[in-house]
């Protein structure tokens, strides 16, 4: 845990740097500071209607029992692909919710613990997917909607198979 | 994401129809529920990184690294815009370290940039490279795997290290493949 001790001191070592140096530079820190605040609210009111779309999304998606379904009809698929069943939902799940996975990522920890080849299949997955439905809407707000498909097709594609790569490297490694 | 969206909603909102009525409205609810809560933690950490880049930008280290980087981000986005340049190497190199929340911000103007030029190329690469996740250290699932109480929480890291930059680099090989050739 060393290493993570060690990325820890990253954030305030950044700001410490960072006000330092601007104080060298004779920048008002407290007038800059709030001036970068003052477009906080904004921002976050230009994503707020695609977050809440999408997670509208992901929650009609859970619920509805429509996850479940896929994750029966495709499980079969993801054992012969080397993806155990058992975190067959976790990487459905992982592109529409975060909070979600996170969930059912430490539900699956606790179910076969922590150290077993499922749940270190499971980490695999859960760290080298990404939220992509979450990140399209933050990110694209609007202005590149109707082009989304291709890079979100991509994105998906490339982390299912960087499931695939996962699971096969925790039976290795 | 039109497509998607209305797939995805049709087939949820059919099997709600069939089997649980009741449940759709407050399924529905509870998503926006959720979102509000979101839209407020993000405002949080918007306020401390915002300030910060603030302060960076003001100071004239945000030009300085932008020169640093320029060469190689104009190569990878293929864009010559300087600003955007700088938001999205400073967006990835947040992303890398997983500074929590920091590449949001960053990413948002570099995209919102980078569409303003009608840069599909640049878009779409930011896009795959922020949703293929590359981290240095998978911090979340280390401090779930310390909860759950494993016996060596840093176990994952290399196979989710090389996972994770195998699906970058796909990624990123991907949207170069499928780009429309450049006009000389």
């Amino acid at each position: 845990m060393t290493f993570s001790a060690l990325l820890s001191l990253i954030v305030p070592l950044l700001f410490l740097a960072l006000f330092l140096y601007a104080l060298i530079k004779k920048v008002k820190l407290y007038d800059s500071f709030t001036a970068g605040v003052k477009e906080a609210v904004p921002l976050v009111l230009s994503v707020f209607p695609y977050l809440a779309a999408i997670l509208m999304l992901s929650e009609l998606f859970e619920q509805s029992g429509l996850s479940g379904y896929l994750t029966r009809a495709l499980s079969p698929a993801f054992s012969a692909l080397g993806i155990p069943p058992q975190i067959s939902k976790l990487v459905l799940l992982k592109p529409f919710s975060g909070s979600g996975s996170t969930a059912l990522l430490s539900e699956i920890l606790s179910a076969y613990g922590p150290d077993s080849y499922i749940s270190r299949c499971a980490c695999v997955a859960y760290g080298s997917s990404e939220t992509v439905f979450y990140i399209s809407a933050v990110y694209f707000a609007g202005a590149h909607g109707k082009k989304l498909f291709k890079p979100v097709v991509i994105s998906l594609a490339a982390n299912f198979l960087a499931v695939i790569l996962g699971c096969l490297l925790c039976r290795v490694l | 994401m039109n497509a998607i969206f209305a797939v995805v909603f049709l087939l949820s909102a059919l099997l709600f129809l069939l089997f649980d009525p009741n449940g759709f409205l407050s399924a529905l609810l509870s998503g926006a529920q959720k979102s509000a809560v979101l839209a407020l933690s993000l405002l949080f950490v918007y306020c401390v990184w915002l300030g910060f880049f603030k302060v960076m930008e003001q100071s004239g280290l945000s030009a300085k690294l932008s020169r640093r980087v320029y060469p190689l981000a104009k190569k990878l986005f293929r864009s010559s815009d300087q600003d955007a340049l700088l938001l999205a190497s400073e967006n990835l190199s947040a992303n890398f370290l997983g500074l929590p929340g920091a590449p949001t911000p960053l990413g948002i103007r570099a995209a919102e940039k980078f569409c303003a030029a009608k840069n599909d190329y640049a878009a779409d690469m930011l896009f795959v490279l922020n949703a293929t996740s590359l981290q240095l250290l998978p911090t979340t699932v280390i401090a779930l795997r310390l909860a759950a109480g494993s016996a060596a929480p840093a176990d994952i890291f290399l196979p989710t290290l090389i996972s994770t930059l195998f699906s970058t680099l796909l990624g990123a090989l991907l949207v170069r493949l499928t780009a429309k050739r450049r006009k000389k």
